[in-house]
């Protein structure tokens, strides 16, 4: 048959029609819409049984109880625990996105070796068989050298289960270097010790306070424990909050009352309250007369004067005087000291943001008297020292030689010893003494673990070139952050929500209370809980060194060392320290002269008259000069940031405002006026200068940050293999240079001169 | 008869959200995420095309350093009951494949996002822009997946989202109370995930015609209004304020009228 | 023996010249059908579209260009309704023109929508309120309506007629057409006024909101006669901009003064009506949902109150005068000024109702919302108008579109 064209046009015409009457088409057309409402790579969460688990979130110290649903096996969200004694079911942002710390891209799945050079991020998969004889035999070798002090430990935390384990595996061992990283609780502990002749952290009862007079303390941006504080907004109870910073932050804004002193005049500040205080006779004259030392001057023991607290804050501290340079009038001051003494509760509290970094001594001690002015310590709604509860049943241990002989060693970072013999860790330290070593460097092995000091320290830099120094670097971190990356070899610890472990009372809390971290989830990865690591390492020593630890496991290991405490926490999740309850003034004090000591006798013998008034005059105190640095830079925490150790959650990332990061720009605030002599406007590109180093970053323009001072925040600028924040922003530590504060040696910096410079 | 008691059952679910209150902490927003399966990006810088149920929106008056105030505003859907308050919200109209619909037993506008064909002509309509659209394939890299809550459907890439004051939590409450043969849902058995994460309590949720909940009486607050009421757009959602510059702040009739400070 | 494809006694180009033509065109075709794969693909992230802009471009696109294609029902309605004979002779081209017009407006609505498989469901899940689904369905009504008014046209080129069927086929089809163009005018009354009530039922954007009649906001009326007003100007324009290509006179010039007579005095009194209602709009409607007049043009970098100027007197009252003036329209220099702003000002009003709706803050501590189109948009954009010079290049060249031609231009 031959086709024609006609037939050929009839076909296709009638098998166009046919095609059109018949299902096909439309048939074809659903199909089309079901398949894009099942995408295969548009996830459909698998459904399960719904069950839930308490547990205490230790994401951050703050310890907030915490619920976690999960279903089936997998933990799909996380809610406040309300029956929980610190925060009431409140939490923070952070404690919300913990989920995506968990299953987050930056865990680190096994035990690895470096094998690319440090900070390349190029790591082999190790066995933890092999991992732990490598720590062994390194550890072995120093040992048999009698160096066992040149191992070092930084740790996040000194408090708790785990920290006690490796304290104690480096007693045993044979090293008196724990260093704890730095935190506004090591100024605040020593200030206590000081005052109180007290080992404790600061107990706020904001609960039962009715005034709030915070010298910059970021109550709102995740200070303390983040959610009790978020809770005690929400609990309707009327107190008045007065935010002393130069910044409107969240804290400021939800303030009664900002006012916004000159960065780093806080403590200049406190005194000219006390001057107001003492001036008009505001003072608690029973606790004044009767339980403190250094009010009235006073002679030493070799018979000189010495001014007290009284003469020096009316002598030196005048309204008038302070307004100049805190630049808050006279005034003012006046009023905020008659109302803090009027107060029929008042709490002082000082220190930054958060609090995740340390601050000066005499700042502190500043703040605190007037909290002994207010005669509230240890008094409802006042401060109180929060001595740790004992709670832990030890069994002795004997240490062998060597390790005798390695514990009475120097430390390497100087605490303790010649010119700081009060202060405890100094990690700002550690790198000097690392870089300025003759020949090989007094540590030869590290551990690190919970602790991120090459992000969160001051002159990341200077750390880096002292642990290229370190042979050895042994990391415990479950993420691969800046450190992790420098690190040799990575012994991954459980995670967030992965183990069982104590968690220390949190900074801040009156009362102790510990708290019981429950897996929520079965491990992930082919990790190892860090207390039946550092168990097994330690028995894989043998000796005095494996007989120090007894037992068979962590799991064992806790109940054994809670021993009373642990019914009660396994039933509740937590245990309050009841015996614990705030001293009477007679009793509470173990100094010197058994009394509060506005003078701390323990400084005696320093000069001068006990304060060091240069370090509390703000930019005034800060090297570099005024022509080619005119502007200072400080740093700022949100509760929307993470600052610590933890970059932001991807979450975190998704609600940071489009102010603080654009793209991977980080944005400097400038007041409107400042931008107007710096001829910059919203979004002008400049590069950021500081005696420390420089960043590109771009201007947004803010009323609320003073004229004259710029601000970047805490938390941004990571380098490490996370997408959602690496290369994003700028590290502001990188940009600030330590200040050694004169009594504490700890670095107390809150700033730096800077410029800014058109792109 | 029947009809009455029907009219009786009718709930309109609202929220009294204090402005005052708030810190701008940012929990809502997260736990809404968590609960409500949205997505996340490498780079939510461009804050118009961030996928949001609810966001928090910080506002100044402008003020100069330092008389300068800063105030949070945390903006959830409106759930608008509309004009006429029938239901016609302005995105309920305008949606050409009832993708987006008014559920009369609860007030509660809903979003079918299999059957949104993503025209984005209600965002188009929503003054408050509530409504956020999936510019792209949503990912949850590593194990992130596993986060997922099963309650949400996730998304596709094409199509709109919004908040849903947590629908599925009120489906779950409401078979809940009718295995336990109870006509009522208490209060405090459906809260959205926000208000229920709110640290610092300034969320309240419930029945707006319920005189036992909460939200009845705090939206008849002297300090009580609603965002852009001015629209007519009749939302289930009020604020509240004692600081006159943010009421000025949230509507235009407000900002041309000097209220007396 | 073979049959020329190109219709009997008129003249075309050689087919090289054609060739070239179409492969310029073409080119840019291609790259607008590269940027629509990119956006099929990858998905609308291609655009610069965001949550605050989810209409633009593309939904001015297609509003300009329905609007223009306008031309086509309203002459439908002169010549079978009114029954202006006339205009026969420049019918053709006015429904090809539509037919591109509605074809480009239904590819755009298919690249615009975030899941172009389901865009069925705006038929299948109609929601009745919406004004959205007014215009699906009598876009595709209207466009199934042109392409029959189309079929018989192509049914005439000489080497289809050859086959008895089809020639029988267009014959009939003729015979009905009136009929179809009733149906025509009725549907385009309609969806052209829909796409009005689009931006009109608003109410949550003050610029765009309107009252109006029953359930149709005034936009709804505004539209529809901009639409008649404008479209002919538009087919005026095109026709001319073809004599010159072409570089022969194809209509008479009778028939551009009839058409453009007709048009100057829709545009007229649409202006008039464009302007009660933008003082009504301004005086009562936008200031009960707080609003003032310069709310809307101020405060901004581009929408200033001359946008409004523009729109309404240079390219609306000016143009509608010199139509409706014999001097004014029997001056070829004027009359191609007038429909070249007459169409400018109907492409300024349908941006100002879909993107300046968008711009507009509603909460003073807003800032106006900018945008500007990515190039896969720009393309996507120029995609309609390359495709749809092609088709009347190739409808010119094989179809008997000018019945004045052959007399015109005797061979």
């Amino acid at each position: 048959m031959k086709i024609d064209r006609r037939c050929f046009l009839s076909f296709g015409l009638g098998v166009t029609a046919g095609t059109l009457f018949s299902p096909l088409p439309w048939k074809l057309m659903d199909d089309a819409s079901i398949w894009t409402q099942n995408w295969s790579w548009t996830p459909v969460p698998e459904p399960g049984e719904v069950s839930e688990v308490n547990t205490v979130c230790t994401l951050c110290p703050g310890g907030c109880g915490i619920r976690v649903r999960k279903v089936g096996k997998r933990a799909v969200k996380i809610e406040g625990l309300s029956d929980y004694p610190v925060n009431h079911g409140s939490i923070c942002p952070r404690g919300f996105s913990g989920l995506q710390y968990l299953y987050g891209p930056t865990r680190i799945k096994s035990p690895m070796k470096r094998v690319g050079p440090r900070g390349s991020g190029k790591f082999k998969k190790i066995s933890w068989d092999e991992a732990l004889a490598t720590v062994k035999d390194k550890l072995q070798d120093l040992r048999t050298k009698d160096m066992p002090h040149t191992l070092a430990c930084i740790a996040g935390s000194d408090r708790g289960t785990v920290s006690y384990l490796i304290d104690r595996f480096l007693t045993a061992y044979g090293s008196p270097n724990y260093i704890r990283d730095a935190s506004s609780r090591d100024a605040d502990e020593l200030a206590l010790y000081l005052t109180q002749g007290q080992d404790g952290s600061m107990g706020f009862d904001f609960e039962n306070t009715n005034f709030i007079l915070s010298f910059g303390a970021g109550l709102m941006e995740g200070w303390g424990a983040p959610g009790r504080m978020l809770n005690l907004v929400g609990s309707n109870v009327d107190k008045t909050v007065v935010q002393i910073e130069p910044r409107l932050s969240d804290s400021a804004a939800r303030a009664d009352k900002w006012l916004a002193a000159r960065p780093g005049t806080e403590g200049t500040l406190a005194l000219g309250m006390g001057h107001v205080i003492v001036r008009e006779g505001l003072y608690n004259r029973d606790f004044i007369d009767n339980f403190s030392f250094g009010f009235e001057d006073w002679s030493d023991e070799a018979g000189n004067t010495r001014q007290g607290y009284k003469a020096l804050v009316l002598n030196h501290y005048a309204p008038s005087h302070v307004a100049d340079i805190t630049g808050i009038s006279a005034v003012e001051i006046e009023s905020v000291a008659r109302a803090f003494a009027g107060a029929a509760k008042a709490v002082a509290i000082s220190g930054r943001g958060q609090g995740r970094a340390s601050d000066g001594v005499d700042e502190c001690l500043a703040v605190l008297c007037l909290n002994a002015l207010k005669g509230n310590i240890n008094r409802p709604g006042g401060i109180r020292a929060v001595a740790e509860p004992d709670y832990l049943t030890w069994p002795e241990m004997n240490v062998d030689l060597t390790a005798s002989k390695g514990r009475q060693q120097p430390r390497i970072d100087g605490a303790g010893t010649g010119a700081y013999p009060n202060t405890r860790y100094l990690i700002n330290r550690l790198p000097a003494a690392i870089n300025s070593a003759k020949g090989d460097s007094p540590v030869q092995a590290l551990f690190v673990t919970d602790a991120n000091p090459l992000y969160t320290m001051n002159d990341p830099e200077a750390a880096k070139k002292a642990f290229s120094r370190i042979p050895f670097i042994v990391n415990f971190s479950s993420v691969m952050d800046e450190t992790a990356m420098y690190s040799d070899i990575l012994l991954p610890d459980h995670f967030f929500l992965e183990k069982t472990r104590d968690v220390p009372s949190p900074p801040g809390v009156p009362v102790p209370v510990i708290g019981l971290a429950k897996p929520a989830v079965e491990p992930l990865y082919d990790t190892r809980h860090l207390g039946d690591t550092i168990i097994t390492l330690a028995k894989s020593f043998g000796g005095f060194v494996e007989t120090a630890f007894p037992w068979e496991d962590y799991g064992t290991f806790l109940e054994q060392t809670l021993a009373d405490v642990w019914s009660d926490l396994d039933e509740n999740g937590f245990w309050i320290d009841e015996k614990a309850a705030p001293k009477p003034w007679l009793e509470a004090f173990n100094t010197g002269s058994r009394k509060y000591e506005f003078y701390p006798a323990a400084l005696a013998n320093s000069d001068g008259h006990g304060y060091h008034p240069k370090v509390l005059e703000g930019a005034a105190s800060l090297p570099g000069g005024e022509k080619d640095y005119p502007l200072v830079l400080i740093p700022y925490d949100s509760i929307r940031l993470s600052c610590g150790i933890l970059a932001p959650s991807p979450f975190m990332m998704k609600i940071i405002d489009d102010t603080v990061l654009v793209k991977n720009n980080g944005l400097v605030e400038i007041n409107p006026e400042t931008a107007a002599r710096f001829g910059l406007s919203e979004g002008s590109g400049v590069v950021l200068k500081t005696p420390a180093g420089r960043a590109r970053v771009r201007v947004h323009l803010f009323s609320g940050i003073m004229p004259g001072v710029v601000a970047l925040p805490h938390g941004l600028g990571h380098r490490a293999p996370d997408k959602y924040t690496n290369g994003k922003g700028i590290n502001i530590n990188a940009l600030i240079n330590d200040v050694s504060d004169p009594v504490s040696g700890m670095n107390m910096a809150w700033g730096i001169r800077a410029t800014l410079e058109k792109v | 008869m029947t009809e009455n008691n029907q009219h009786k059952k009718v709930r309109r679910y609202g929220m009294v959200i204090d402005l005052d209150k708030c810190t701008g902490c940012g929990a809502c927003m997260v736990a809404c995420y968590s609960e409500n399966n949205v997505p996340f990006r490498t780079d939510e810088t461009k804050k118009l095309d961030s996928l949001n149920w609810l966001r928090v929106f910080k506002v100044s008056n402008n003020k100069s350093f330092p008389d300068v105030d800063i105030c949070h505003i945390p903006m959830p859907c409106m759930q608008c009951d509309g004009m006429h308050g029938h239901g016609h919200a302005p995105c309920v109209s305008v949606c050409p494949a009832v993708a987006t619909d008014y559920d009369h037993e609860t007030g509660i506008v809903s979003q079918i996002y299999t059957r949104c064909f993503g025209c984005r002509y209600c965002m188009a309509a929503c003054p408050y822009h509530a409504r956020t659209f999936n510019w792209w394939d949503p990912v949850w890299p590593a194990d992130m997946k596993k986060s997922l809550n099963p309650s949400v459907s996730v998304r596709m890439r094409g199509v709109v989202e919004k908040c849903s004051f947590c629908f599925h939590r009120y489906q779950q409450a409401k078979e809940k109370a009718f295995v336990e043969e109870r006509m009522q849902v208490e209060e405090t058995e459906y809260q959205t995930a926000c208000a229920e994460a709110c640290p610092v309590k300034a969320i309240t949720f419930g029945d707006l015609n319920n005189p036992d909940h909460k939200v009845h009486s705090l939206k008849k607050d002297k300090n009580a209004f609603r965002l852009l009421e001015s629209l007519h757009t009749n939302p289930k959602v009020y604020y509240l304020t004692k600081r006159d510059w943010v009421r000025r702040q949230c509507d235009n009739i407000d900002s041309h009228t000097d209220i007396k400070e | 023996m073979t049959t020329s494809a190109i219709p009997s006694g008129v003249k075309r180009c050689s087919t090289a010249q054609f060739m070239l033509w179409i492969t310029a065109i073409g080119a840019v075709l291609l790259w607008g059908v590269y940027a629509m794969g990119l956006i099929w693909w990858k998905g609308l992230n291609q655009t610069n579209m965001n949550d605050a802009y989810g209409f633009a471009l593309w939904i001015w696109a297609d509003l300009a260009v329905i609007a223009l294609g306008g031309g086509a029902f309203f002459s439908g309605f002169l010549v079978y309704i009114i029954g202006k004979k006339e205009l026969k002779n420049i019918i053709n081209y006015a429904v090809v023109l539509g037919f591109i017009c509605y074809s480009s407006a239904l590819l755009i609505l298919a690249i615009d929508i975030g899941q172009p498989l389901r865009g069925w469901f705006i038929f299948w899940h109609a929601n009745v309120h919406s004004m959205l689904t007014e215009v699906a369905f009598c876009l595709s009504c209207y466009f199934l309506v042109l392409t029959i008014e189309y079929i018989p046209l192509i049914l005439e080129n000489p080497k289809i007629d050859r086959v008895p069927f089809l020639h029988h086929l267009g014959h009939n089809m003729h015979g009905i057409m009136a009929v179809f163009a009733a149906v025509g005018v009725f549907l385009s009354f309609f969806h052209q006024g829909s796409l009005g009530g689009v931006a009109g039922v608003l109410y949550g954007r003050p610029f765009a909101y309107r009252s109006g009649l029953l359930i149709w906001p005034w936009t709804f009326f505004l539209f529809t006669w901009s639409a008649a007003a404008v479209g002919p100007c538009f087919t005026i324009l095109v026709t001319w901009l073809t004599e010159k290509i072409t570089r022969k006179k194809l209509v008479k010039d009778s028939v551009y003064q009839l058409l453009a007579k007709i048009s100057g005095w829709m545009l007229l009194t649409y202006i008039i009506a464009k302007i009660i209602d933008t003082w009504y709009w301004a005086a009562h409607t936008a200031p009960q949902f707080g609003f003032h007049l310069m709310d809307f043009y101020s405060n901004n970098p581009v929408y200033g109150i001359w946008i409004l100027i523009a729109e309404i007197l240079v390219c609306g009252v000016l143009p509608a005068l010199v139509l409706i003036t014999k001097k004014g329209r029997e001056n070829g220099f004027l009359l191609i000024s007038a429909a070249i702003l007459a169409v400018i000002g109907i492409c300024i009003n349908r941006w100002v109702m879909v993107l300046q709706v968008m711009a507009v803050p509603l909460f003073p501590f807003h800032k106006w919302y900018m945008y500007s189109p990515s190039w896969q948009e720009v393309a996507t954009t120029i995609l309609p108008v390359a495709y749809g010079i092609i088709l009347l290049s190739i409808s010119y060249r094989y179809l008997p579109v000018f019945p004045q031609e052959k007399e015109l231009n005797p061979v």
